[in-house]
């Protein structure tokens, strides 16, 4: 099940949106920012949704907030005052994914909210695979640096070690993938 | 110029003559036969040649001897031949000589006396041959014949003797005689008309100059004798000091006539006072003639005389600076002081005594008048063609000053055209912009009212976001909801009570209840109910506010209650006002509904409201700070009754210059392209229509309170 946050400073819409969509996706409600930043560090939150306009501070900030720490979960702004400074904002500073307008079409919004769930997985599983290729080529590279620091250190090589030290070489050479030209 | 060159040329020619042809005219002086006795005490005191003995006699070795100007008698013998010379006279031909006594001795024995000079009475004087004293030879038989000459003068001495025939000295005389009646007729022609000039003329030039002339003839009148031919004078004592006398007057009046002449206080003031000191000596001459010195007189009056010569460089000068009259004035004085350096020198022995030095003086000064005459008229011509040349330029100036003023009025004419034209293209311009100005003010204010309606419908759509939100997402999720429960309740319709499978039917019952969540269920669709019943409210209170405001196109006014007003506004700006300040609203109950126009008093509290969460905001203050309060009083002042709309926030403030203009058309704090600044003076025009007042006060740093006065 896709984990969504959403943030507003009205009870009611919090309601509305959980009754709406609890049946399809594990939905958190919070009216206090402080509280969703905590929920986003103990849960795999995948989409947040925020309203604009609240009396602590806005959306767009809240999102400034969160994005350096959680920069993988999916951003949506919910708002009924389309206010164009402020959907500049979002764009620019916020990074949001998608806009949408109060009163929402529900099934739209599920839609949106799935899209935006497989954009955190594919965010994700880059992240993974980045990951992984970053600790190989560190393996890699150290690996390399002993073989240079033993080839250098013996004194005398007979061709045979040579070789074998070049086998080695360009394995890892082939591990990296980098291109020899 | 010409003219003059040519004169003086020929004087000169005729002085040089003169003098190197002195000798022969001398030579029939017989000086070198007189034999001279130097002065001594008993040569002093005698009166006869018998009381000379033992005297020193000295031959004279010129033709004409000097004696020098002394107070000494002087004595000079001079020996005839009885027999040739008898019947001749022995003439002395010098008129100026003051006493004189002539012996003829024969034989040692006085045989005539002869006296002559102006110690003589007029009674005993001797019949003149002429303007010299002459003494006939005595035809007598004697063997030794001597002329005894004593003489004395007050004046410069000097003795051409000569020896000749009656006939000849009448003569000779008679020709003296018509030259200077000659010279005294131009003198007195040029008396009387210099003297007509100053009568008719008036400057006084001419009267000095009539006096001059008097002073020169007068001069020369006496140097040659005519005074005693002519028996002018009587008293002694007169003639014996009218040479000196004539010759103090020449020196005074010349320098006067030569002072005024050529302007020296003007032209030359150095030679002005120069030439006034001069006229100490001819005065210290006169008193010194008066006490009877009258030799060391004459001396001075000869000195000064030599003054004259200044008169060169100061007429030139004079000449120079533009006066055209000097250079006539010069010439005539050249000659002049030409003249009277070579009778001065004749005294002084530099030159002979002969008839050119004598009648140098007389033809130079007679020149002299004459070029002086023609020197003051030439003035009087320069005087007339400066005049004229003054008047003429006078009228060519005033020609010229009117002709200008003509083309100057043309032009001033001409420009005030120009510049009338101008001003009514400026004028017409003007209006052309004033129109254009007003009609964009109507335009702005016409905007202005969009925009603030254009605020107010954004403002009631966002409102209505959020109720509708809840009235439609919570009905949907309210038909999930019910479908779970329908399904319980038809589980349940469809238990028979009789079947046997009733436990297990109940338990499946239950299952389905735990695993639709019945309770969370249950509990939602109440949290639903409510937030659809809150949805409704809130649109119908949108609504009903709407309503209140749809009049807003009327002028006329309708009874309304300024505190629901306040409410409806507060609705439609409340999710702006929901980021920017807490509103804290205190409305008194008692307030009466009074007549007003509600669209433009919600315009009003709309941007009055506005305007203080804004000021909230430039604080800085956390949101929760940020407060703006909103109060109603009804307030009683004497037999009137108020009522009174606070809005106050704790915002940035004003300064007392934002205060006075904040009503301002087009005043604003607020950055280029926020708002038009015409909201609060459109806001002052609706407060003015309703005859409310409105009162700012307002301190920067502390916030502002809007203070409206409606009068019941």
């Amino acid at each position: 099940m896709i984990n969504v946050l959403y943030l507003d400073d009205e009870e009611h819409n919090l309601t509305s949106f959980r009754a709406a969509f609890r049946r399809y996706f594990k939905v958190f409600v919070t009216t206090e920012p402080s509280e969703a930043v905590r929920i986003l560090e103990d849960n795999p939150i995948e989409v947040v949704i925020s309203d604009q306009k609240m009396p602590a501070l806005s959306g767009v900030e809240f999102f400034e907030l969160i994005m350096p720490d959680h920069p993988n979960p999916v951003r949506m702004l919910l708002t009924g005052h389309a206010d164009i400074d402020a959907v500049i904002d979002a764009i620019n500073k916020g990074h949001i994914y998608k806009y949408i307008s109060k009163p929402w079409n529900e099934a739209e919004l599920r839609r949106l909210v799935e899209e935006a769930s497989e954009l955190y997985l594919m965010r994700t599983a880059q992240e993974t695979q980045v990951t992984e290729y970053s600790e190989r080529l560190y393996s890699a590279e150290s690996k390399l640096k002993e073989l240079m620091s033993e080839f250098n250190s013996s004194s005398e090589l007979s061709s045979d070690s040579k070789e074998r030290y070049i086998d080695k070489i360009n394995k890892i050479l082939k591990l990296m993938e980098v291109p020899l030209d | 110029m010409i003219c003059r060159n040519v004169i003086k040329k020929l004087y000169v020619l005729f002085l040089l003559g003169a003098l190197f042809s002195s000798e022969t005219i001398a030579q029939k002086f017989i000086g070198k036969r007189l034999e001279l006795l130097t002065p001594s005490v008993s040569s002093q005191s005698a009166i006869t040649p018998n009381d000379l003995e033992d005297e020193v006699w000295v031959r004279s070795k010129v033709n004409v001897p000097n004696l020098g100007n002394t107070d000494n008698w002087f004595w000079a013998r001079l020996d005839l031949d009885p027999v040739t010379e008898a019947g001749l006279n022995v003439e002395i031909a010098y008129p100026t000589i003051d006493s004189l006594l002539v012996f003829m001795v024969c034989d040692g024995v006085i045989s005539s006396i002869g006296v002559a000079g102006a110690t003589v009475p007029k009674s005993s004087r001797e019949q003149l041959l002429g303007n010299y004293p002459s003494f006939p030879i005595p035809v007598v038989d004697c063997n030794e014949l001597t002329c005894y000459i004593r003489v004395w003068s007050g004046k410069q001495l000097l003795l051409p003797v000569r020896i000749e025939g009656s006939r000849k000295l009448l003569s000779d005389g008679h020709y003296r005689n018509v030259f200077f009646a000659i010279y005294f007729g131009v003198v007195i022609a040029l008396l009387l008309y210099n003297l007509f000039l100053y009568f008719s003329v008036r400057d006084k030039n001419y009267f000095q100059y009539v006096i001059f002339i008097v002073a020169v003839g007068g001069t020369q009148l006496v140097l040659n004798g005519y005074d005693r031919v002519l028996d002018l004078i009587s008293s002694p004592w007169w003639s014996l000091r009218m040479t000196h006398i004539f010759g103090i007057l020449s020196g005074i009046s010349s320098i006067l006539f030569v002072r005024n002449f050529l302007h020296l206080k003007s032209n030359a003031p150095i030679y002005h006072r120069i030439f006034g000191w001069f006229y100490i000596p001819y005065l210290v001459a006169g008193i010194i003639l008066c006490m009877g010195y009258f030799n060391v007189s004459y001396d001075v009056i000869n000195v000064s005389s030599l003054s004259i010569i200044l008169l060169i460089p100061a007429s030139l000068k004079v000449w120079r600076s533009g006066d055209v009259s000097a250079a006539y004035f010069l010439v005539g004085w050249l000659f002049f002081i030409i003249a009277v350096v070579v009778f001065a020198l004749k005294d002084f022995g530099v030159f002979p005594y002969n008839e050119a030095t004598l009648y140098a003086l007389p033809i130079g000064s007679a020149i002299e008048l004459v070029v002086l005459s023609l020197a003051l008229g030439s003035r009087i011509n320069q005087l007339k063609k400066d005049r004229q040349r003054a008047r003429e330029k006078e009228l060519n100036t005033s020609l010229l000053n009117e002709k200008i003023q003509i083309e100057q009025n043309i032009r001033l004419e001409k420009s005030v055209n120009e510049r009338t034209f101008e001003l009514t293209q400026i004028n017409d311009s003007l209006q052309a912009t004033l129109e254009d100005l007003r009609s964009t003010q109507q335009q702005l204010v016409q905007s202005e009212k969009l925009a603030s309606i254009g605020q107010l419908t954004a403002g009631i759509a966002h409102e209505l976001n959020n109720p509708i939100n809840f009235v439609s997402s919570n009905a949907q999720s309210l038909k999930r909801d019910f479908v779970d429960v329908k399904e319980i309740i038809d589980l349940i319709s469809n238990i028979d009570a009789e079947s046997l499978t009733l436990k297990e039917d109940y338990l499946a019952i239950c299952n389905k209840m735990s695993d639709l969540d019945i309770p969370f269920t249950m509990n939602e669709i109440d949290e639903l109910l409510s937030g659809v019943e809150e949805g409704a409210s809130r649109t119908t209170e949108i609504v009903r506010g709407l309503r209140i405001f749809s009049r807003m196109d009327g002028v006329e006014t309708v009874p309304a209650n300024l505190n629901e007003l306040l409410s409806s506004t507060l609705i439609i700006l409340r999710s702006n006002l929901k980021d920017e300040a807490d509103v804290l609203i205190e409305l008194s109950d008692n307030l009466p509904d009074i007549n007003c126009q509600p669209g433009k008093l919600n315009q009003v509290f709309m941007n009055i409201i506005t305007n203080a969460a804004h000021a909230t905001i430039e604080t800085e203050l956390p949101r929760t700070e940020r407060i703006v309060r909103v109060r109603t009083r009804l307030v009683k002042d004497e037999q009137k009754k108020y009522i009174q709309v606070e809005i106050s926030d704790n915002g940035v403030g004003m300064s007392e210059e934002a205060i006075s203009q904040i009503f301002n058309p087009f005043y604003t704090t607020k950055k280029v392209g926020q708002g038009t600044g015409l909201g609060l003076s459109i806001v002052k025009g609706i407060l003015e229509d309703h005859n409310a007042s409105i009162e700012i006060t307002s301190k920067v740093g502390d916030g502002t309170t809007f203070l409206l006065s409606f009068p019941v």
